[in-house]
């Protein structure tokens, strides 16, 4: 059954993953062309300096990245399952309801975490190339708050397409933008990372928002 | 023999409209039942109950024996379902989709659902959301066929189907129930198709239950009457024998359960004058018409 949950996930998101994870790697080697181009520009250590002390993020193109292919997989993954309350035939499958939804979901966060890794771990091997250890660490900082976002808001888009009211989704959605918005309100390098281990608390807690709109949805709130 | 599904006092409220009250619902395996209603009497609401998508405001309905509303896994493998406009899973193609469901039902049996796919004009990889609404009729038919599950309820089976394939779908499925001792729970809008297909019938109207028994046993004890009335002065509405009575001018349909002479009696001891009595004819459709009116 897990082979079949699978199958039909692959079939949904497929395109809008790999779609995702090209732009992904072409994101990220533009970063570093535009590296490239600063440092021989700048020369090295003025590039460096502007990093450690002026606040430079040469990383700053990932900011929203994350959650471009969230919105893409999730919506890829959530949509075609309300369009005329198709989700009826997943939940009619031999399975209890909320095990098979937590495996569609468990696919489609494992689906955004390895197209996440694929893009982070371009990001960290590009970013040796160039930089010492100190930067490099600064930018992880940085950019875990941003990479969560994108979980997050992969994790409300689930809870807010799959509810069946639409006023209900208006005021999710208000709700998962607000809360997303915090993960992405860092200013300075590294600012986050104190709190990054509550931000990841944070968005794990909201990983099984979606059963709430799925037990409306099995309670016929219409 | 035993019930396979058990409706006990189902109440339904949308907000404060009451969708009925108090309804009993009792389908014996083997059996076909239709579940006729005008729109928006109930029957996608009593569909959606019974799959454990709606909670009724009381009452339950059991299906083998378990409450609808937490069926277990090995129950839901048992019930074939057909949604309402035949949705599948429109992004995948006829290969895809029964690879998909394959992997659910170890008692899967292929033939039937590549049988029906063989009639189709249809290209290996064409999408089932490319489809007419009758192949994609066909398509949620064969999965069902290949399920093969105990029971099948099917939410308005021939809505956007031609004649030809809501026939070819009807006679696939009475067929297959007939000779698989399956037990069938439908609804439809074109009733003609129930009459070749039910074996019990179930009319529902706005808040109430007008008729549930055999169809045969309906069809041989609901009558119509048409005659014309030389004088209006018996309000023939208000007798209690009268289950409906449509009048255009001077012509009068009268539907009742009672006999031809009974009603002729009543109007002759009731000084009512009238002309060309006869007794009419009725289908399934008409006897539907004349319990629940036409508006």
């Amino acid at each position: 059954m897990w082979k079949s949950v699978i199958y039909k996930e692959w079939l949904k998101i497929r395109w809008f993953l790999i779609g995702y994870a090209a732009l992904g790697i072409i994101a990220v080697g533009y970063i570093f062309l535009k590296v490239q181009h600063d440092i021989a520009f700048m020369e090295g250590k003025n590039y460096w300096y502007s990093i450690l002390f002026q606040g430079l993020q040469y990383f700053g193109y990932l900011k929203f990245l994350p959650l471009i292919g969230a919105l893409a997989i999730g919506i890829a993954q959530y949509f075609p399952e309300t369009v005329n309350k198709r989700i009826k035939l997943t939940f009619h499958l031999p399975l209890k309801e909320n095990k098979i939804l937590l495996m569609m979901h468990a696919f489609g966060t494992g689906s955004l975490l390895a197209a996440y890794l694929l893009i982070f771990s371009i990001f960290y091997v590009l970013s040796n190339l160039f930089f010492p250890s100190e930067i490099i660490n600064g930018a992880i900082a940085t950019v875990i708050p941003w990479f969560l976002a994108g979980l997050t808001t992969y994790f409300m888009i689930a809870l807010i397409v799959l509810e069946p009211i639409w006023k209900y989704r208006a005021f999710y959605f208000i709700i998962g933008a607000f809360f997303t918005s915090i993960y992405l309100n860092q200013t300075i390098t590294a600012g986050y990372a104190p709190v990054n281990p509550i931000l990841f608390i944070l968005t794990a807690g909201s990983g099984i928002a979606l059963i709430f709109s799925a037990y409306r949805f099995r309670k016929g709130e219409m | 023999m035993s019930n396979v599904i058990e409706c006990n006092n189902l109440t339904h409220y949308y907000g404060k409209k009451l969708v009925y009250e108090n309804l009993n619902i009792h389908v014996q395996e083997g059996s076909i039942l239709g579940l006729l209603g005008k729109n928006g009497a109930g029957k996608t609401t009593t569909i959606n109950i019974l799959n454990g998508f709606l909670q009724p405001r009381s009452g339950e309905c059991l299906i083998y024996g378990e409450n609808s509303q937490q069926l277990s896994p090995a129950t839901k493998a048992r019930i074939g379902f057909l949604i309402e406009g035949h949705i599948q899973y429109s992004f995948m193609n006829i290969h895809q989709i029964e690879k998909f469901y394959s992997g659910f039902y170890p008692d899967w049996k292929p033939a039937p659902y590549w049988e029906l796919m063989s009639k189709l004009k249809v290209a290996p990889n064409q999408k089932i959301s490319t489809m007419s609404c009758g192949q994609r009729s066909q398509v949620a038919l064969g999965l069902i066929l290949a399920q093969d599950p105990d029971l099948l309820i099917l939410d308005d089976f021939s809505m956007g189907l031609d004649p030809g394939y809501r026939r070819l779908f009807i006679d696939y499925l009475r067929e297959y129930a007939k000779a698989e001792n399956k037990t069938i729970f439908t609804t439809s809008h074109i009733i003609q198709d129930m009459e070749r297909l039910i074996d019990d019938v179930l009319i529902m109207d706005y808040n109430r239950v007008l008729a549930q028994c055999p169809v045969n046993e309906f069809m041989s004890t609901f009558k119509q009457f048409n005659f014309e009335l030389d004088n209006d002065k018996h309000d023939l509405k208000k007798e209690k024998f009268v289950v409906n009575l449509e009048k255009v001018k001077n012509k009068i349909e009268l539907y009742t359960y009672e006999s031809e002479s009974f009603v002729l009696k009543f109007l002759q001891d009731n000084g009512v004058i009238f002309k060309n009595f006869q007794q009419t004819k009725m289908g399934l459709e008409d006897a539907f018409i004349g319990l629940t009116g036409k508006y």
